[in-house]
């Protein structure tokens, strides 16, 4: 890959742009929350986060959002992920790996169905008080 | 200790958004001797009372999180440098700011790997807080430097997959220049 300009990154963005008003997305969108606390950070939650995006690209898949918030709390289980989409109960998901957050997209985000096996349903109480 | 330096780097940087920090310098420059990190913010600061406990691992404000009773961020950093023979040091001023700084020798055995400076990056300059972030990075005299101001004004929202996508190509363009040389 060449060294890219700020001025192609615009452009390439500006390109997506376009594409996305052309499109009709329906205008709901799943969100994505990683814990990146010392904990997540020492857990791995950056190659979760770089395995979503890795896998939401290469799905295609255009409406979703994510953001990153500190420990929930749930420190024996990071890297932990809550995962909201229209229309299904928001989740919490413990020990997000690389592979979980593939499965997440591909099962959870595009086919509508909770991976079960790795949900906690809320954080913590005394972080949530 | 922290797995990667990326790592370290990324909850380093944390403290400092935690702190209110409205402007931060992050500086990583590597050489073949040499591994320097300077992580200068202009938040909230510490007192030379609080200062010290901070660098014990059973110590935290209290404030985050009403019941914990740890903060590892900096205790990890004293434990790497201890561990690896390099210097760790932090200077702070109450109301002013506070500026992390560490040498590490790359050539020690016991020196956690470099990482994915790449998704640390991206991390840190997409962490929901209102103030910018600079980057200035550099490998055997080879670099860059990008703040989270440009990105913003090149991209818009940073929560959106799409230019993270975009913001993830142009760091790890940005990497693979000065890794190359």
């Amino acid at each position: 890959m060449a060294k890219m300009t700020l001025e192609e990154l615009r452009s390439l963005r500006d390109t997506k742009k376009k594409e996305m008003t052309q499109r009709d997305s329906g205008g709901k969108s799943a969100q994505i929350i990683i814990g990146m606390g010392t904990c997540g950070i020492a857990a791995g939650a950056k190659e979760a986060f770089d395995a979503f995006l890795d896998e939401l690209n290469s799905h295609d898949v255009k409406d979703t959002r994510i953001t990153q918030t500190g420990c929930m709390g749930l420190c024996f289980s990071e890297p932990t992920v809550e995962v909201a989409v229209p229309g299904m109960p928001r989740v919490i998901y413990g020990n997000v790996d690389g592979k979980v957050a593939r499965r997440i997209v591909k099962e959870h985000i595009i086919g509508k169905a909770l991976v079960s096996d790795h949900i906690f349903d809320k954080p913590a109480a005394d972080i949530i008080k | 200790m922290h797995a990667t330096i990326c790592d370290l780097i990324t909850d380093l940087v944390q403290n400092s958004i935690e702190a209110c920090a409205t402007d931060i310098k992050l500086n990583v420059e590597e050489t073949k001797t040499n591994l320097n990190v300077v992580i200068a913010d202009n938040g909230k600061g510490m007192s030379t009372a609080v200062l010290e406990k901070a660098k014990d691992p059973f110590y935290s404000d209290g404030q985050k999180h009403k019941h914990r009773r740890v903060g590892l961020g900096l205790p990890f950093l004293f434990q790497t440098a201890e561990m690896t023979g390099g210097n760790a040091a932090i200077k702070s001023t109450e109301g002013v700011g506070t500026t992390v700084t560490f040498q590490f020798d790359p050539a020690n055995v016991d020196l956690p790997m470099f990482g994915n400076f790449t998704m640390a990056a991206v991390t840190l300059m997409t962490y929901g807080f209102e103030g910018n972030l600079t980057i200035e990075r550099s490998v055997d005299g080879a670099g860059y430097s990008i703040s989270k101001m440009e990105v913003l004004d090149a991209l818009g929202d940073l929560n959106d997959t799409e230019n993270l996508i975009l913001l993830k190509n142009y760091m790890a363009s940005q990497e693979e220049e000065i890794k190359v040389l």
